[in-house]
């Protein structure tokens, strides 16, 4: 556990069409072209570059507090309650690199106002299916040690504050895969994520879980039959 | 004979004492005994095969521990403890586990640097005695080639390959069973398999689809059900009773080797060698020896009676100068983009060519072949008569690939088809010898006849060759097609391989290429042709593979082919030129976003004696109003906006163009910045596409704009209209800045702010004169206050 700074640069042979017409806010319209959702998805797939790199540290549930050589209480309490009977978080950076947001700005110079509003939606798909490909590594390499890992969290979710971003890349080691964050707490390239995974027991037959947790007030707290 | 493989080791040392972030490699030297007193109770209690305590004995792995000098000798001693235990028909395997790192492109470690790691490893197990070689827990079919390569160099002794594969059946990097075992049986594995990750009843269909893509022994070593961390142990649910129970159905599935990984003790071998009673018989394989080509992701499947397998050609900078520029100077931009229209287009293969003369054509393939085989999921055909491209590309696919070509030539018969052996790759055989092009079909069957053989005796296999006719230009020789055809219908009498060929060079010289390959295309499929290679772009060759599709019995009464054909008389949505008003029309083509309709609608108006003023008020503003109308409403969305506000620029453009002298009044000047410390600039392209287009002029600041910048801006332009942007918390207060900064300087500009996190209360808190939700709002809030 630990100490490890691990990379992976997961393969996209596809964006996710779905879910581009959802960031472009196409929800529910009709009669959209269809060839301009394609268009730009198979744009996004040549410009993305994606990369991933992360660590995985111990997690004080109680505190909630990261405990990497300089620790991170996150600032946010969803996060905290996200990630209680955790004992072990992995930190992780995703990027896409800035290929891609460069050639939106270049179509909207252009006056190609719709191809860089739904590229920049593909960017949004792309980073995520990023994202969802190291997930799933983490994930499987902690069930391999009996495991489970929780959903992905952001800065930015709920109340965590976005000022815990630089802690993010720096525990992520973010510089390995050039991402690095703006004074105003924004991330560079911009089509990127951090994100914290909880890593707990599977199962609650060893007690922790909710009834290890401090919140005893949470409202999603489960009540253990035994 | 069904062979019985141990349980975890790890477990066991666990047990043993084995301190967690203890190196277990490491008891080798320093606790031999307790390593060889597990190996014995895996023998005592059934186990024909173990496997030595060097999973993690890499020089990776062991570096975490400052092991990394060490190899040969923990190695070594694992060998030695393994063989302390065996009994008289005991076979040790030597166990090699992953790196834990990524090759690349999916990471940071080099092909090269991880087949010296694990040759390093697998030499040492060799001297040090093992029966064979087991690489197990693999999740990347590229770093098992990788070791497999190292295996094949370091020892002659058996492999063992097992991936480790995930709840959807296909490895973590997406790799399906099927696919790994073509790639690994043409690489020279003797036994797949499976093993970790899953417990039996998730393998158990991980088996059959191993078994049924191979004829080679499949192993599977599965974890005792799924882990959960109890009290700070990782523990294994499934008991070995019920390890046993699923042993005949692992063996029904098509399994002979047998074992256990994590989890499992020596009481789950002891009832997996229980459950294999005289009963228990091997599943009759019955896999038929058929061609395949495979990605990492995907297997395409070649020969006679099978869908036609069109090759894309399009990779080839021969004769394509902007291609050989783009190559040359390093981009591999356009490469890809022909892979994915290739693909999109209907290629199931695509050959690759990097002949561009003065490069270094090695490079050129391995970078082509490397960011192709993360770009797309279909096989690639390595395109080259140079040994070393060849190799190069082969090495960076993690596939099977197809090599294209091996003729008659002995160089090239010498250094190709010991690399396609080496790379499990096929191999297309070229009938062209050292005397020239033969012009009979006979003579090129003799000469295929030829590199058949000599693939054949060079350890290829029947499924590993496909034939090429030879195809020459009719222009130049009348009798050019019937050879190539009589070629054909001869190849597939004598071998029955697979035919491949390229297409075009029949056509040579004469006009309408199209025609004559798709007419020729037609004619070589039904004398025998399964791949041909093509421009996957070509109408008239996607038309007649339709057809051929259905007269050839590859689509069934002809369904497909009435389904895409059916479509073509729908036609395109109705063009508005038809509207009887053509200023109606000219609305109605922005509003409904038809960028290409409008500039000729615009002329025609102009024609029939509109002035541009009358244009652009009762056409051009009148659609984007109502477009902004719906788009308020919810019954249209964000980027049908823009394709209106698109075709409206259109539309100017068109008027500036046809009246150069007209200038078009202006609503007023609006600023747009997004402020300091913010990069997102989405957003405020999209305020600044609409206000542009709705008459506004735009001065764009760009984003991350400091407030005095802001404030110098709106004096110098005169601006009506100030608009701000800011997207998150942090950059929030710097609105307020801004807002300050514009009245402190007496800027009679009114300001509207927006952005993600920005709200009316924010807006009106900040001093700003308005707040809006969206671009469509920001532009109708500008209107009032330049009171249009």
């Amino acid at each position: 556990m630990g100490g490890y700074m691990q990379t992976y640069n997961p393969p996209l042979t596809k964006i996710d069409k779905e879910e581009t017409r959802r960031y472009a806010g196409l929800k529910g319209a009709v009669a959209f072209p269809e060839q301009l959702l394609d268009t730009a998805c198979a744009e996004a797939l040549l410009l993305a570059r994606p990369r991933a790199v992360w660590n995985i540290y111990p997690y004080e549930p109680a505190t909630g507090t990261i405990a990497a050589p300089a620790p991170l209480r996150l600032a946010g309490d969803r996060v905290r309650g996200h990630l209680t009977g955790v004992g072990e978080a992995a930190v992780l950076a995703i990027t896409i690199g800035p290929a891609l947001e460069e050639e939106v700005s270049r179509l909207f110079a252009a006056g190609e106002y719709t191809a860089g509003l739904l590229l920049d939606a593909a960017g949004t798909a792309a980073v995520e299916q990023a994202a969802d490909a190291a997930d799933a590594f983490i994930a499987d390499q902690a069930a391999r040690r009996g495991l489970k890992a929780k959903s992905r969290f952001s800065p930015g979710y709920g109340d965590w504050a976005i000022t815990d971003q630089p802690a993010m890349v720096a525990l992520a080691d973010g510089g390995h895969i050039s991402l690095t964050v703006t004074p105003s707490c924004m991330l560079v390239p911009r089509k990127s994520v951090t994100a914290v995974i909880g890593l707990a027991p599977a199962g609650e037959k060893n007690g922790r879980g909710c009834a290890g947790c401090p919140q005893t007030d949470c409202i999603a707290r489960r009540e253990l039959s035994q | 004979m069904i062979f019985v493989f141990d349980g975890a080791m790890g477990t066991m040392l666990q047990q043993a004492g084995l301190a967690p972030g203890d190196c277990p490699e490491l008891w080798n030297v320093e606790n031999p005994a307790a390593v060889t007193a597990i190996h014995r109770r895996y023998v005592e209690t059934g186990a024909d095969i173990i496997e030595t305590n060097t999973f993690g004995a890499n020089r990776i792995k062991l570096s975490h521990y400052g092991l990394e000098n060490r190899v040969a000798e923990l190695n070594a001693a694992a060998a030695k403890a393994a063989r302390a235990a065996c009994g008289p028909k005991t076979k040790i395997a030597g166990s090699v586990g992953p790196t834990g790192k990524f090759i690349a492109p999916l990471g940071e470690l080099s092909f090269d640097d991880a087949y010296e790691v694990y040759y390093e490893q697998i030499s040492a197990l060799d001297a040090a005695g093992v029966d064979m070689v087991i690489i197990e827990t693999v999740i990347d079919i590229q770093e098992m080639r990788a070791a497999l390569l190292a295996v094949k160099a370091a020892t002659a002794k058996p492999v063992v390959c097992q991936l480790s594969f995930g709840a959807d059946g296909r490895t973590l990097t997406g790799t399906d069973p099927r696919t790994a075992a073509i790639v690994l049986e043409a690489m020279g594995a003797d036994i797949i398999g499976a093993n970790c990750s899953l417990g039996p009843a998730q393998l158990l269909p991980v088996v059959a689809e191993l078994a049924a893509a191979c004829s080679l022994p499949v192993s599977v070593q599965p974890n005792a059900g799924m882990p959960e961390l109890v009290n700070g142990q990782t523990v294994f649910p499934m008991s070995p009773a019920e390890m046993g129970e699923w042993t005949p159905k692992l063996v029904a599935a098509g399994a002979t080797y047998l074992g256990g990984c994590c989890g499992t003790t020596p009481e789950h071998i002891k009832a997996i060698k229980a459950a294999l009673g005289p009963e228990v018989k091997p599943a009759p394989r019955t896999a038929a020896v058929r061609t395949a080509l495979t990605s990492r992701s995907q297997t395409v499947y070649l020969g006679a009676g099978l869908p036609t397998v069109l090759i894309g050609e399009r990779i080839n900078p021969t004769g394509r100068k902007a291609l050989a520029a783009e190559i040359r100077e390093g981009s591999f931009a356009a490469v890809k983009r022909e892979a994915l229209e290739q693909v999109k287009a209907g290629a199931k293969v695509l050959d690759v060519n990097m002949g561009v003369p003065g490069i270094d054509q090695t490079a050129a393939m391995a970078t082509a072949v490397t960011e192709l085989s993360v770009l797309v999921d279909v096989p690639l055909a390595i395109d080259t008569t140079d040994a070393a491209a060849l190799e190069a590309g082969l090495k960076a696919f993690p596939g099977r690939a197809l090599i294209n070509s091996v003729s008659a030539e002995p160089e090239r018969l010498e250094q190709f088809l010991p690399l396609a052996k080496k790379y499990g790759a096929a191999v297309l055989c070229l009938p062209i010898a050292p005397g020239g092009v033969p012009a009979t079909a006979d003579e090129r069957v003799n000469i295929a006849g030829d590199i058949i053989n000599a693939a054949l005796a060079a350890g290829l296999r029947p499924q590993d060759l496909l034939l090429d006719p030879l195809v020459l230009t009719v222009a130049a020789d009348a009798r050019a097609a019937q050879e190539t055809l009589a070629t054909l219908r001869a190849y597939r009498r004598h071998f029955g391989y697979p035919a491949v060929m390229g297409l075009s060079n029949v056509s040579y010289g004469l006009p309408r290429r199209d025609l004559m390959n798709a007419a020729f295309c037609a004619m070589a499929l039904d004398a025998g042709l399964d791949a041909p290679i093509l421009n996957p772009y070509d109408p008239a060759m996607s038309d007649m593979l339709s057809a051929t599709a259905a007269l050839l019995g590859h689509d069934p009464q002809g369904q497909r082919y009435s389904t895409v054909n059916a479509g073509i008389s729908a036609g395109p949505a109705a063009a508005p030129a038809h509207a009887a008003d053509i200023l109606a029309a000219v609305k109605q083509a922005v509003t409904s976003g038809q960028k290409e309709a409008v500039a000729p609608l615009v002329r025609q108006a102009l024609a029939e004696g509109h002035s541009p003023l009358a244009i652009t008020d009762q056409g051009l503003t009148a659609a984007m109003n109502e477009v902004g109308e719906a788009f308020g409403k919810g019954r249209c969305f964000l980027p049908q906006v823009m394709l209106a506000a698109e075709t409206m620029r259109a539309a100017f453009l068109t008027l500036k163009e046809e009246l150069p002298a007209h200038r078009a009044d202006s609503l007023g000047t609006v600023v747009l910045a997004t402020v300091r410390g913010d990069i997102h600039d989405l957003g405020k392209n999209i305020v600044a596409a609409l206000m542009e287009n709705n008459g506004f002029r735009v001065v764009d600041l760009g984003k991350d704009v400091p407030a005095e910048e802001i404030v110098a801006a709106a004096k110098k332009e005169n601006a009506d209209v100030v608009g701000l942007c800011a997207l998150m918390t942090t950059t929030m207060p710097q609105i307020d800045i801004a807002v300050t900064a514009l009245k402190a300087a007496g800027i009679p500009a009114r300001s509207i702010v927006g952005g993600a996190v920005l709200t009316a209360e924010y807006a009106a808190q900040a001093g700003a004169d308005a707040y809006a939700g969206n671009g469509v709002e920001a532009v109708n809030i500008a209107k009032r206050f330049v009171g249009k």
